[in-house]
């Protein structure tokens, strides 16, 4: 009689327990989006160090894609695309800060890996990466075969991988290296070099405003996918933040995301219904 | 101890790597050391001429070589001639702008070697029948050398280590080729070990040489 007694307390407090813990749990459970909707603003992270993406105009503000991005969230989400904090942070410093709720999210030229994503939550892609080759206008080069040629000679950047690609893609034609970006793409511009590895967007930056420089079709690389992270395990923000890209890309917010491509890339993106890109 | 092992490993690795950028920074000191000694010399002869336009020209052209800097002046040389349709390679716009800026310092050294012989030494070789030109040949300028010899040597060694900065025109020399190993590797502090070291033993070597040199002048001039 006692045993059974004690055996029915011990029962009642295990139930008890396991009863406060799932409630604990679903209390943890609280979604971001239910913060930020209730804060009536976004807190985003942003890099102020990679033009086009984020970067320090001549007036001194904070502009980008990446930031007119992060602001055109802003807007779907409170109707005011000045409902936004913009929280620099460096390129280390942006898993830390989502995993601990500084930031809502970040969005920072941040390349989809395997191992990035088991640490945090990525959105579909918001914009395509990958390397081409850069041409000056008039340039007899129209694709990687035409640069195959030892009358050729291409910029890389001192990171090993371009040179490793040269030697894949164009392995008979010169090589010649520089320690910026700038410095590459100067070396096109005066006729040092012939052509160029860029990253993609960056290439169409620089195309922008130098007219008298062209971008290759083929590109050098797969492409690659820039997209918005956050912390693991929230469904309903992640849900939330990939529904409204998806409707960037192919949906209700694509003539508002397309508007901002071509400021800053000075091309049309193609929409993510393929069926609706015939030329 | 260990981490002893593991430099040398990176050192057998890659100093095979550096070492071609060794030879593009010997040559191109060795190019451009003779080359700003010679062309100093022009500017130093016009910057002492009594013509006073002349002089004026070489003061204004030591100005403006020396008050900007080897860097900005590299990039308008490698990235300025093709605009006029001169293509010259990275390693020859780096020579030349090494030569037109340290040229320029050279002169000023030597004209402070030459400006602190006596008047009176002037005056003397006059006397005794000299041209001036001779006077300069034979009295002045073993004097002056004795002088400026230091400050000439530290000028040197200046130029020695500017030649690193043509690694921002696309030259694979040493500190270029050090730049390449680090983003490979990820390990900075081995490579810029070594690269220090090289210029280290170059520099050292130069040195060593302006030294002997000075005690033999001290001993045929002093």
């Amino acid at each position: 009689m006692r045993k059974s007694l004690r055996r029915t307390a011990v029962a009642v407090l295990i139930l008890t327990a396991l009863a406060l813990g799932g409630r604990a749990g679903v209390a943890q459970e609280k979604s971001k989006l239910d913060e930020v909707l209730a804060r009536g603003k976004l807190i985003v992270g942003v890099t102020s160090e990679a033009p086009p993406f984020g970067f320090v105009d001549e007036k001194g503000e904070l502009v980008g894609f990446d930031i007119d991005i992060a602001r055109l969230i802003a807007k779907a989400t409170f109707g005011d695309p000045a409902k936004i904090e913009l929280f620099r942070q460096g390129f280390a410093a942006r898993w830390p800060n989502v995993e601990n709720g500084t930031v809502d999210f970040g969005i920072q030229v941040t390349t989809v890996y395997a191992d990035r994503a088991q640490k945090v939550a990525f959105t579909r892609p918001y914009i395509d990466s990958g390397i081409v080759v850069v041409v000056k206008q008039d340039s007899a080069i129209h694709s990687l075969a035409d640069l195959n040629n030892p009358k050729y000679t291409v910029a890389h950047l001192t990171a090993p991988v371009q040179e490793e690609r040269g030697k894949r893609l164009y392995p008979q034609a010169k090589f010649v290296t520089f320690d910026s970006i700038a410095a590459q793409f100067n070396a096109v511009k005066v006729g040092r070099a012939d052509a160029a590895q860029l990253d993609a967007p960056v290439a169409w930056w620089y195309v922008k405003d130098n007219p008298d420089v062209r971008v290759l079709n083929e590109w050098l690389t797969d492409v690659t996918n820039n997209a918005i992270f956050l912390r693991a395990g929230d469904f309903k923000w992640w849900l939330y933040l990939d529904t409204l890209v998806a409707e960037m890309r192919g949906g209700s917010l694509f003539s508002e995301y397309s508007a901002i491509y071509k400021k800053w890339f000075a091309q049309v993106p193609p929409h993510a219904k393929y069926y609706l890109n015939h030329p | 101890m260990g981490s002893f092992a593991e430099l040398m490993h990176f050192a057998e690795r890659y100093l095979p790597y550096l070492a071609g950028g060794f030879a593009v920074t010997l040559a191109i000191a060795a190019l451009s050391v003779p080359l700003a000694l010679g062309w100093s010399l022009p500017i130093l002869l016009c910057r002492l001429a009594r013509r006073r336009w002349l002089a004026g020209a070489a003061a204004a052209y030591i100005e403006v070589m020396r008050n900007t800097p080897l860097l900005i002046q590299m990039y308008l040389i490698y990235f300025g001639l093709p605009l006029f349709h001169v293509f010259l390679s990275g390693f020859m716009c780096g020579v030349l702008a090494i030569t037109l800026q340290h040229g320029a310092f050279l002169a000023e050294v030597l004209r402070a070697g030459v400006e602190s012989v006596s008047a009176r030494q002037w005056d003397a070789a006059r006397a005794i029948g000299m041209r001036s030109r001779t006077a300069f040949r034979l009295v002045v300028l073993p004097q002056a050398l004795v002088k400026m010899l230091p400050p000439l040597g530290n000028q040197l060694i200046v130029l020695v280590k500017d030649t690193s900065l043509v690694s921002a025109i696309g030259v694979m020399e040493v500190t270029l080729s050090g730049k390449m190993i680090i983003e490979r590797t990820g390990g900075s502090y081995e490579v810029f070990v070594a690269v220090a070291l090289f210029y280290l033993t170059m520099t050292t070597a130069l040195g060593a040489g302006l030294r002997v040199a000075e005690r033999r002048l001290a001993v045929r001039f002093g």
